[in-house]
């Protein structure tokens, strides 16, 4: 039942991309660019591909964050708009089944555009990041944690409607203060308190010592960053996820579940 | 024989920021045998698509419960919802970006028919029945609006449920695209044997096409009857008073709840006697003011003769008091 949800949900997915094709394009082109502008501006119009081995991951990062963000607001949205989230909650199967397949789904189609991004990036840049095995777990806890973010997002919008505008923020703010560019190390103490309490950052600092750095699991989990990402990870994971299911609880007592 | 669907007690109140209620439904008990075409009737805010929601698990009632098939719909909400197929109003229902072959084949898997054969096969008779085989590879959104509903009713029948709720299935669509969709809620149930729940605003279509109305108002339940009982309730009520020649809008208004057309250099006054008028009444007004009466005999009324008739009556008595159920 979970590989059908899973294969189901991935199979709407891509056949609606594949709808968008020109959109598709253009987004994946203004996410290359983006990253060539930004590193051309901060390092004064010349950039030194070592150092932007540590940004292009941050940046890749966090737009698994805009994807999920966007899925959970914009996506969610449109479907109450056309009344295929109804069909949704008129599924047989649990809800929360069909949420985890959702983000699956959106998972397969961030992950496509940043291997395509990620690589023309990498070879126009002369950027090299090595696979190591050892950045797998470190990513997937960054993952599980910045949906369990987005799943917060995506009951405000169960309950609120239009949180584009808070998703946009949201977005801006994780870009600049995840680390990407500028490490948290380099912020104000108070910025950097704040940014550490974002979802990808302390993912974004234990992947880098990981696949850049070559430490092992064993060292980040010693010196305590592994365990500080497992603590942040399942913390926000469990609590998006405790969040939008009371959302949807909300929403259908209140009548709104269809509205928008 | 168990009723396919069992509604008890079933209410909504919303509360508003200002502390106001509204309720969407008052407790409501009803009940549709299987194989019924059942219709709810009422004017917007009557409470029918607020009541359909609740039977589809999405709106939480504030009392009672809903039972598909024996199956309630908030404690045993997965086998609940295996007995329904529904197209909810005012909204798509499907993914106009998919094509129709597409959009049955997600919402297949979605409502638990497992991947393979069986949704196939399914899928093509579906599309076949409704004449979009050769179309299944277009993208919704290229179709005409009668033929998107087909989709959405195709798409909601996937699972083969014995249960089909539509929400105003007609509304928006052509005369034409009305048509098929009314001859094939008629074939779901006469060929098929399926349960058929429907509001709509189509008094036409409900007479022609129900079994039994529940007719509601302001949340209450006015009337649950086979509609052949409703109309013969009100035939002792509705009079027609013939006159020849037009007459003056004066005259008709001595005719409380009566409304007048002409048919054959006639004017015709048709409606309901109230409490306080009787035949000799409308006779007594017609010579009064010199009409030149023609006859007076009862009449058959129409289905939307009763429903006007009876939310008249109801937001008349609301005015005043709270009614129970008028027509049980």
């Amino acid at each position: 039942m979970v590989g059908t949800v899973l294969l189901n949900e991935t199979y709407k997915r891509f056949i609606l991309l594949w709808s968008y094709k020109f959109d598709f394009l253009t987004q994946t082109f203004m996410i290359g660019f983006l990253f060539i502008g930004i590193s051309f501006f901060i390092s004064g119009g010349s950039p030194d591909p070592e150092r932007m081995a540590p940004a292009l991951l941050g940046y890749l990062i966090w737009f698994f964050a805009v994807a999920a963000m966007s899925d959970m607001s914009w996506g969610i949205r449109e479907e109450t708009q056309t009344g295929t989230l109804e069909q949704m909650y008129m599924s047989p199967l649990p809800s929360g089944l069909l949420l985890a397949g959702r983000s699956v789904a959106s998972l397969a189609w961030s992950s496509m555009i940043v291997s395509l991004v990620g690589g023309i990036l990498l070879l126009l840049l002369g950027i090299r990041i090595p696979i190591r095995l050892g950045g797998v777990p470190i990513f997937l806890l960054t993952i599980a944690g910045l949906y369990g973010f987005a799943f917060i997002l995506g009951g405000a919008t169960l309950l609120f409607k239009q949180v584009e505008s808070l998703a946009n923020l949201l977005q801006n703010m994780l870009l600049f203060l995840n680390g990407s560019f500028l490490t948290v190390e380099q912020m104000p103490s108070w910025l950097e308190i704040a940014a550490r309490t974002l979802p990808t950052t302390q993912g974004i600092v234990v992947l880098r010592r990981v696949v850049l750095d070559g430490s092992s699991l064993t060292t980040v989990w010693q010196d305590g960053s592994l365990p500080w990402l497992v603590i942040h990870s399942t913390f926000y994971l469990l609590v998006g996820w405790s969040v939008f299911l009371w959302c949807e609880h909300l929403a259908r007592k209140r009548g709104i579940l269809g509205q928008y | 024989m168990n009723a396919a669907i069992e509604i008890e007690s079933l209410s909504k109140l919303y509360r508003r920021r200002n502390g106001d209620d509204i309720h969407a439904v008052r407790p409501l008990h009803l009940a549709v045998a299987p194989g019924q075409v059942f219709c709810f009737l009422g004017s917007n805010g009557a409470g029918k698509t607020t009541t359909i929601k609740m039977a589809c698990g999405l709106v939480i009632p504030t009392t009672g419960t809903v039972r598909l098939n024996g199956y309630d719909v908030r404690k045993q909400r997965g086998q609940a919802m295996q007995q329904i197929g529904a197209v909810l109003e005012g909204t798509r229902n499907i993914y106009w970006r998919m094509n129709a072959w597409q959009n049955l084949i997600y919402f297949g898997r979605l409502k638990g028919v497992p991947s393979g054969k069986l949704l196939k096969t399914r899928a093509e008779a579906l599309l076949r029945e409704l004449d979009l085989w050769e179309r299944r590879k277009d993208a919704v959104r290229e179709f005409s609006r009668g033929m998107q509903q087909k989709v959405a009713i195709a798409a909601a029948l996937i699972t083969d449920p014995p249960i089909v709720l539509l929400d105003e299935p007609t509304l928006g669509l052509d005369v034409k695209a009305s048509r098929t969709v009314q001859t094939w809620i008629e074939q779901l149930t006469k060929e098929r044997g399926k349960t058929v729940v429907l509001t709509t605003h189509q008094l036409d279509m409900a007479e022609n096409l129900c079994d039994r109305v529940a007719i509601m108002s302001q949340g209450r339940l006015l009337a649950n009857r086979p509609i052949a009982e409703l109309l013969a309730l009100f035939r002792q009520e509705f009079y027609q008073v013939r006159v020849r020649a037009p007459i003056k809008p004066e005259a008709v208004e001595l005719f409380p709840g009566f409304v007048a057309s002409q048919e054959n250099g006639h004017t015709v006054l048709s409606g309901a006697l109230s409490d306080d008028l009787t035949v000799f009444d409308l006779a007594a007004r017609a010579r009064r003011v010199g009409l030149d009466l023609v006859s007076i005999a009862q009449a058959e009324p129409n289905l939307e003769e009763v429903f006007v008739e009876l939310v008249d009556q109801a937001e008349q008595l609301a005015s005043e008091t709270t009614p129970q159920p008028m027509v049980q």
